[in-house]
Order: structure tokens, then C-alpha cells, then sequence
């Protein structure tokens, strides 16, 4: 691939991000899954705990990240599908890969927007102080990166109804949930469900909130970004091949 | 001439069903081709490999040379999909449509403003540029879609049925613009069911049926291959249904019932024309019109795909007396 076709990849796939920031962000499939959902979990799951509010919001910024890029995939991908926008993307001279891409961009620009809102609201109304910013930044993206490919696994299922995907995508985002160190703090796990926590990217994506904003991950925060980063595109394997698959079957 | 599409050997199986099976054509450059076929006959199945968005199962497609199995890069950048759905953005304007299209495309912001407004004031969308989509008309919607389709002034455009339901204007407009389009070197894909359509616009056609292509060639050669099915057109005054019984006449085929006229299909139309006059006499009508009609492209395409006339089109079949049988043309 020469470097004009590169260019042109990056500029196709910045194209259609922008234009579905326009069009989606403010549907209420996205704002329901992508934006109140993370922070009612929040609110739900803290009630009544003890803990600093440093831990409170490390742990919103977890949740944010996780839900909010999440989202993107499995409602924009079968929407589209259902109203045809879908293959004028799929026709246009630009790679699979690319238009993936730019879709995980899309949940990975929306979760970091509303992270950023779940960060303001930290540093506002309970004075968190962030330790290491440079790594709370690198987290997030990462995160973000991560998840939106997770969502994405959903979206390229072949399908045109949304709801046919968000449902399964929110159930396994919860499973995840549970078993991560988002509540139970992986130092004091059983090894048991330790071990299974580390199945979750959202484990790490907590971890490196920890490191950041308290100061006292478990892990080395460069696993955690590590992790990160490979589940993000070992997720988006299963997305090229399901869009493969849909192009032999037609569907 | 070169070609703008090479198909060889094409097939597409859904599961076991066989959609498409093993055709070859060609389209050539700067040709309006037309690719007609009833429902369910592979056309669209044919169109969405022709256009990358479906994987044959099997065979070759060339478009203006690059094979789209290894190349379909080279091949995307120059073709324009127009498909039977409008795809608009509704949450978008007209103007926003047209931009996020052009970008893809990666045409020059200069160039792309200005083909916008070119576009949106042949489709007369321009003063509604900035009006989002969504409070669009069907017909708006149809017209925004083919600009999108062509803004990027694709060497090879393909049109998925691109005039149902639009009014008369619209339907003129959009068949003009694929004139002109063609006139400035664009070559045309036209798949459609609108036979009148193809004769309008298609240097030649291709009729699939099964899957298969049944006839390719210029619809005159294919109408005057279809010489049997001529026919004859009469009016009578004063109309009414008794005159059905036209159908009774020596040679009559098929009898046909349009608007206030009635359509006798037969293979030779001056042998019939005396019997007409003659049952005018018998009956005490008047002669409103009397016309013999050569084959039209429509009744080829229901010749070849084994429908029976009255079946596409605003008319109405007329059963032909039981000792004629039940007026299907054989």
C-alpha cells in the first residue's frame, strides 16, 4: 500500500467518523447505552459503599470508558444496514479495515467525550486529584480503543435490527462487569476469581484508572496498556470476518 | 472499444440455491446497458457483485480492466452505485449529503462545491440545500440519491431501479441526466424491471430469467426477432364488455383489454384486420381507431421469461373463451 493510498485510507476513515458523530450521537439508542446507562451503574453499584471518593471516581471513569465506547458498534452498524447508508460505505474505495476503523473511532471519540464529562464532575463536585494525568489519558484511549472494537464485534454481526445486538452486547458487557476488579478490588479476590477477572480488558482498564488517579494498581501499568491495546485489535478479527462472511451470504 | 465490465462464468449459490447461474457478458464503454429481469431472477443478486458488495461463488468480474477478486480498490474508485433504496443521510442536508459523499470519494474541495451546487440545481434541490433530509419527498430523496451516486463523475455508474414511483417530471429529468452523463463518456449499468424504460434509455439489454441470461442484444434486434408477436389495436363506439368475445376471431392469439381499446395479439395482423372490420359491420360499431402494432420490448421480455402479456404494465388480461384456451400466448 504506497503512502497516497494511506493518506487517503486516514482521510475516508476521518470522513466517515465526523459524519457519524453528526448523525448518531445524539439518537436516543446511544445516548440510553452510551451515556446514562454507565453512570446509573455507577450511581447503582455505590450507593452505600464505603470508600474515598478518589476510588469513586476511578471507578466512574472505568465504567464510562467501558459503556460509553461500547455502544457506538452495535447500534450504528445494523442501523445503517437497515436503511441502506451501509453498502454506499462498503462501495466506496476504501478498505474493510478501514471502515472498521473508523467506526471504532466513532465509540472510541464518544466515550472519550463523556469520560471527560465523568472526570469533570470528579475533579468538581468531589475534589479527586489525578496523580499520573499522562497515564489517565493513555487509559482512556486505550480503553476507548478497546471496547469500541469490543461493540464492534456486535455491530458486524449480520443483522438490521439494533436491538437484535445491543441486548446480547449489554448482557456480556455486564458479565464483564461483574467478574472485573470494577467493584471488588482485585487485591482482595479470591485467586479463583482473580484468575477469571483477568479474562475481562475491563481488569486492566481499571487497573491503570488506579494507578492514575490513586496511585495503587495492582498490575504494571504497561501491562495494563499492553492488554489493552491487544484485545482492542484482536477484537476486530472476528468483525472483519463476520463482515466477510455477511458479503458471501448476502445478508 | 474495450470493455467497461468483463463477467465470465459468474455464479452465486445462497446455501444450495442457485441465484445465479454461470453467465457471461460484457458491457462496453460508453454504453448504456440495460439488465432486465422479473423479480426474483438475479439481477440485483448480479448487480451486487458487479459492485463488490456480494462475494460470487464462483467466476471472473473485470471492471475496466481490474479484476474486482484482486483489485477491487481500482475498480471502487471508478464506479457510482445508485441503489433501488434512497441512502440518504435524513439527519443531514442535501449540501452535508453531497459533502460527506465527495469526501469519500476524495474528490477536491473546490471541485466538490462546485459539482454540489451543479448537481442540486439540475435536481432542483438547490433551494432546499440546507434543509435537512428527513422532510424530503420520496422523489427529493430519489434525485439527492443519484447525486450522491455521480458526484464523484464515476467512469461507470450503476443504477438500481432508479425511477419507480417518481412522477413524470422527475423520471424525465433523471433520464436526461443519464444522457448527458453518457454523452460526456460515463458508462451506464441500468438494472430494472421498467421495460419502457430500458427502450428509452439502453443501447442494448440483457434479459435474465433463472439466473440465467436469456437474450443480450439491442432491443430492436431482440423486437424484430419477436416478429410473431404482433398485434393489432381497436376501438369501437360504443365500447362495451361484450366485445370480448373479439377473441373468437381466426388468428386472434390473445385479446387484451387497455383502458377503452382492446389489443388482439397475432402473427399476422393484415389477415386480421378485414375479420375486424367485418365484426365491426356485424355488430353495429363504429370504428373509433384501428393501429397494427409491431412487438414491443415489453412483450420480448415476457416472451423470454415466460410470463404472460398483461402481466408487466397498466393492462389488463382478458381470458380468452374456453375453446380457445385461457389467452396465455404460447
Amino acid at each position: 500500500m504506497n503512502i497516497d493510498r494511506i493518506k487517503n485510507e486516514l482521510a475516508q476513515a476521518w470522513t466517515v467518523a465526523v459524519k457519524d458523530v453528526r448523525v448518531y450521537y445524539l439518537r436516543p439508542g446511544m445516548i440510553m447505552f452510551g451515556f446514562l446507562m454507565p453512570f446509573f451503574m455507577f450511581f447503582s453499584f455505590s450507593v452505600q459503599r464505603e470508600g474515598s471518593a478518589a476510588e469513586g471516581v476511578a471507578r466512574l471513569l472505568a465504567m464510562t470508558v467501558f459503556f460509553t465506547a461500547g455502544a457506538a458498534g452495535p447500534f450504528i452498524i445494523p442501523t445503517e444496514r437497515r436503511i441502506g447508508t451501509y453498502d454506499r460505505l462498503l462501495a466506496a474505495p476504501m478498505s474493510l479495515l478501514t471502515l472498521l476503523l473508523s467506526k471504532t473511532a466513532v465509540g472510541a471519540f464518544f466515550a472519550i467525550a463523556v469520560s471527560g464529562l465523568a472526570l469533570l464532575a470528579g475533579l468538581v463536585f468531589f475534589s479527586a486529584n489525578i496523580l499520573q494525568p499522562g497515564l489517565l489519558a493513555a487509559g482512556v484511549l486505550l480503553g476507548a480503543f478497546s471496547f469500541s472494537t469490543l461493540g464492534l464485534v456486535f455491530g458486524s454481526m449480520p443483522t438490521t435490527n439494533p436491538g437484535d445486538v445491543q441486548m446480547p452486547s449489554t448482557l456480556l458487557r455486564w458479565g464483564l462487569l461483574f467478574v472485573s476488579g470494577v467493584f471488588v478490588p482485585l487485591s482482595e479476590m479470591p485467586p479463583i476469581a482473580r484468575a477469571i477477572s483477568y479474562i475481562s480488558p475491563l481488569t486492566y482498564a481499571q487497573d491503570v484508572m488506579n494507578h492514575a488517579v490513586l496511585g495503587n494498581g495492582l498490575l504494571n501499568p504497561w501491562l495494563d496498556l499492553a492488554v489493552l491495546f491487544l484485545s482492542g485489535v484482536l477484537f476486530l478479527l472476528p468483525s472483519i470476518k463476520m463482515h466477510q462472511r455477511a458479503q458471501i451470504l448476502g445478508r | 472499444m474495450n470493455n467497461a465490465i468483463e463477467v465470465k462464468n459468474l455464479t452465486k449459490y445462497y446455501d444450495k440455491f442457485l441465484a445465479v447461474d454461470r453467465i457471461d457478458f460484457n458491457v462496453k464503454q460508453g454504453e448504456i446497458f440495460g439488465f432486465l429481469g422479473p423479480n426474483g431472477a438475479g439481477k440485483t443478486t448480479t448487480q451486487r457483485m458487479l459492485t463488490t458488495l456480494l462475494t460470487p461463488t464462483e467466476g471472473r468480474i473485470l471492471v475496466n480492466g481490474h479484476d474486482l477478486s484482486t483489485d477491487s480498490y481500482s475498480a471502487k474508485r471508478q464506479i457510482g452505485l445508485v441503489p433501488e433504496e434512497s441512502n440518504v443521510y435524513t439527519e443531514l442536508s442535501a449540501w452535508d449529503n453531497l459533502m460527506f459523499t465527495a469526501s469519500l470519494y476524495r474528490v477536491p474541495k473546490q471541485e466538490k462545491e462546485k459539482r454540489a451546487q451543479e448537481l442540486l440545481e439540475i435536481f432542483g434541490l438547490w433551494e432546499m440545500r440546507d434543509v435537512k433530509t428527513e422532510g424530503y419527498s420520496k422523489g427529493m430523496r430519489r434525485r439527492l440519491s443519484i447525486a450522491m451516486g455521480i458526484i464523484h463523475k464515476p467512469a461507470l455508474l450503476f443504477l438500481d431501479e432508479p425511477t419507480p414511483g417518481l412522477d413524470a417530471q422527475s423520471i424525465r429529468a433523471i433520464w436526461e441526466l443519464i444522457r448527458t452523463m453518457n454523452a460526456d463518456g460515463t458508462t451506464v449499468f441500468i438494472t430494472t424491471h421498467q421495460i419502457e424504460e430500458a427502450n428509452q434509455l439502453c443501447e442494448r439489454v440483457a434479459i435474465i430469467s433463472h439466473g440465467k441470461i436469456a437474450a443480450i442484444d439491442t432491443p430492436e434486434r431482440l423486437k424484430a426477432n419477436f416478429q410473431r408477436v404482433q398485434s393489432v389495436e381497436v376501438a369501437f363506439e360504443p365500447y362495451n364488455q361484450s366485445q370480448i368475445t373479439l377473441a373468437d376471431l381466426q388468428g386472434v392469439n390473445n385479446l387484451i383489454k387497455i383502458a377503452d381499446k382492446w389489443r388482439l395479439y397475432t402473427e399476422d395482423p393484415s389477415a386480421l384486420l378485414p375479420r375486424i372490420i367485418q365484426y365491426a359491420e356485424s355488430h353495429q360499431l363504429r370504428l373509433v381507431s384501428l393501429n397494427t402494432l409491431g412487438p414491443s420490448l415489453e412483450d420480448v421480455f415476457l416472451e423470454i421469461t415466460g410470463g404472460e402479456v398483461g402481466i408487466v404494465g397498466n393492462e389488463t388480461q382478458v381470458e380468452k373463451p374456453a375453446k380457445h384456451g385461457m389467452g396465455g400466448r404460447k
